[in-house]
């Protein structure tokens, strides 16, 4: 029997995969043959060695990442598995997702909501708006009508030559002189100016003595125009209009 | 009568598998938590060492590992059960290190590694020594490990595959054959060859080694 045919079968000793008899025959062989005594002893122990590497611990890290590992593709598993299952985790996600983004911004926003509508209710008793407008309108023109002027100081007779003032302003109208009057908020006038014609000493009388009832915006008094034209003689003032600016 | 069909095909398709691994890979396709764990459980500390045997670096192995059960994860799906789970699995493995021994050879053999001891990465409970054995014991059981390591990194990949497979993972000759790919004399002949590659390596490292030299000092 040759030493070199005996490796193999000493080879498939040490794994057990040798009939009986001739496991007999090799090791009959190896307990005359030293060279090939010792090749089994060796790879015996050899062997041994190798067993003992296999209980070679798994770092807890690795451990660690293998569980993540796994229940990341068991959801993914489990979201395969029905389109209903998909929508929920889906659904899921976003609201998770939602969440996670309003949690750092939930504080800040409820606390500026709360500190606002505190504010705003302590203001509210110090506020004070016109509304009350039953009946009213928002805003109103200089009312057309002389509240003091040189013709009703002393003389009451000469109402009559009282002008009529029309509600809005025209300039395409037959009109001698026509003259703006700017009103302010107390009534008096503030500016003028001729659109057409001069200033008669008439006009001059109205813009120097005359007061109006001020335009109104919001039931507070506010400025406005008023225009005042002057018909040919015998009619002195045949109409005025106003519009209120501001 | 589809039903039944149906049935026995499923029954033939997995006829490799046992009751445990039928049991085990349904509850993988149905994504049960349990399934997952038991998965885990079984593989993660075999396919570990088997990894750490054939790439010899931890980190490496690690990857592999994570690798390994994420295509598992992904694949049960598609297994038919034409081998053991065990045997899949550990084809699974030993293709993975087989990549990535490839791209390592390709990609990272310059690289230098700034930490020349891994060892002190790890956690305490690592570092702890194990309280069975006696400092001596301990002492001569690593440097068995370092040098059957060491020499194990030297063989050739194909023989070190049939080697771990067969000594360090308990494998079978047929299941062997199956996770290689090869034929039952070729898993014989790289086994054999594999061993004494082995041994030699060994024998070369003892030679190597200079003989411990005593010397006498008095007592201060």
């Amino acid at each position: 029997m040759s030493c070199e045919n005996e490796q193999e079968r000493i080879s498939l000793l040490v794994d057990g995969k040798l009939p009986d008899d001739e496991r007999e025959n090799v090791l009959a062989h190896t307990g005359m043959c030293r060279e090939c005594g010792t090749q089994l002893a060796s790879l015996q122990m050899q062997r041994a060695i190798l067993r003992k590497m296999a209980q070679t611990a798994v770092p807890d890290v690795v451990a660690a990442r293998l569980i993540v590992l796994a229940s990341h593709e068991r959801e993914r598993q489990l979201a395969r598995a029905s389109v209903r299952e998909r929508m929920r985790r889906l659904v899921a996600k976003v609201e998770l997702s939602f969440q996670n983004m309003m949690r750092p911004v939930a504080l800040p926003v409820t606390g500026g909501v709360f500190s606002t509508l505190l504010l705003f209710g302590m203001m509210m008793p110090s506020l004070n708006f016109a509304h009350q407008t039953g009946g009213y309108d928002f805003s109103t023109a200089p009312q057309g009508s002389i509240v003091v002027s040189p013709w009703n100081l002393g003389a009451d007779d000469d109402t009559a030559d009282v002008p009529v003032f029309a509600s809005r302003i025209d300039t395409k109208s037959d009109y001698v002189n026509i003259v703006n009057l700017t009103i302010d908020e107390s009534g008096r006038v503030a500016d003028w100016s001729v659109v057409r014609g001069q200033l008669t000493d008439e006009m001059k009388d109205i813009i120097m003595f005359s007061r109006f009832e001020p335009a109104t915006t919001f039931g507070l008094p506010t400025s406005g125009i008023i225009q005042v034209r002057q018909g040919l003689p015998p009619c002195k003032y045949t109409s005025c209009s106003a519009t209120v600016r501001g | 009568m589809a039903t039944s069909i149906l049935d026995l095909s499923t029954q033939k398709a997995l006829e490799g598998a046992d009751s445990d691994d039928l049991r085990l890979i349904e509850g993988l396709r149905s994504g049960a938590a349990q399934a997952y764990e038991e998965l885990l459980a079984r593989f993660q500390q075999p396919v570990y060492a088997l990894a750490l045997r054939l790439l010899d670096d931890p980190s490496e192995s690690a990857d592999v590992v994570q690798e390994v059960f994420l295509k598992v994860f992904r694949s049960i799906g598609a297994f038919r059960g034409q081998s053991s789970l065990k045997t899949w699995i550990y084809r699974i493995t030993v293709n993975e290190a087989h990549n990535s021994r490839r791209w390592f050879f390709r990609h990272r053999r310059k690289e230098v590694e700034l930490d020349s001891e891994p060892q002190e990465a790890r956690n305490w409970k690592e570092l702890i020594p194990d309280g069975r054995l006696s400092p001596f014991d301990a002492a001569f059981e690593r440097e068995q490990h370092v040098m059957i390591e060491t020499a194990l990194a030297k063989l050739s990949p194909i023989f070190r595959e049939a080697v771990v497979l067969r000594d360090i993972t308990d494998m079978s000759y047929e299941e062997i054959a199956e996770v290689l790919g090869v034929s039952l004399g070729t898993v014989k002949s790289r086994i054999l060859r594999g061993r004494e590659a082995l041994r030699a390596e060994l024998a070369g490292t003892l030679q190597d080694r200079p003989a411990p030299r005593l010397v006498p000092k008095t007592a201060e």
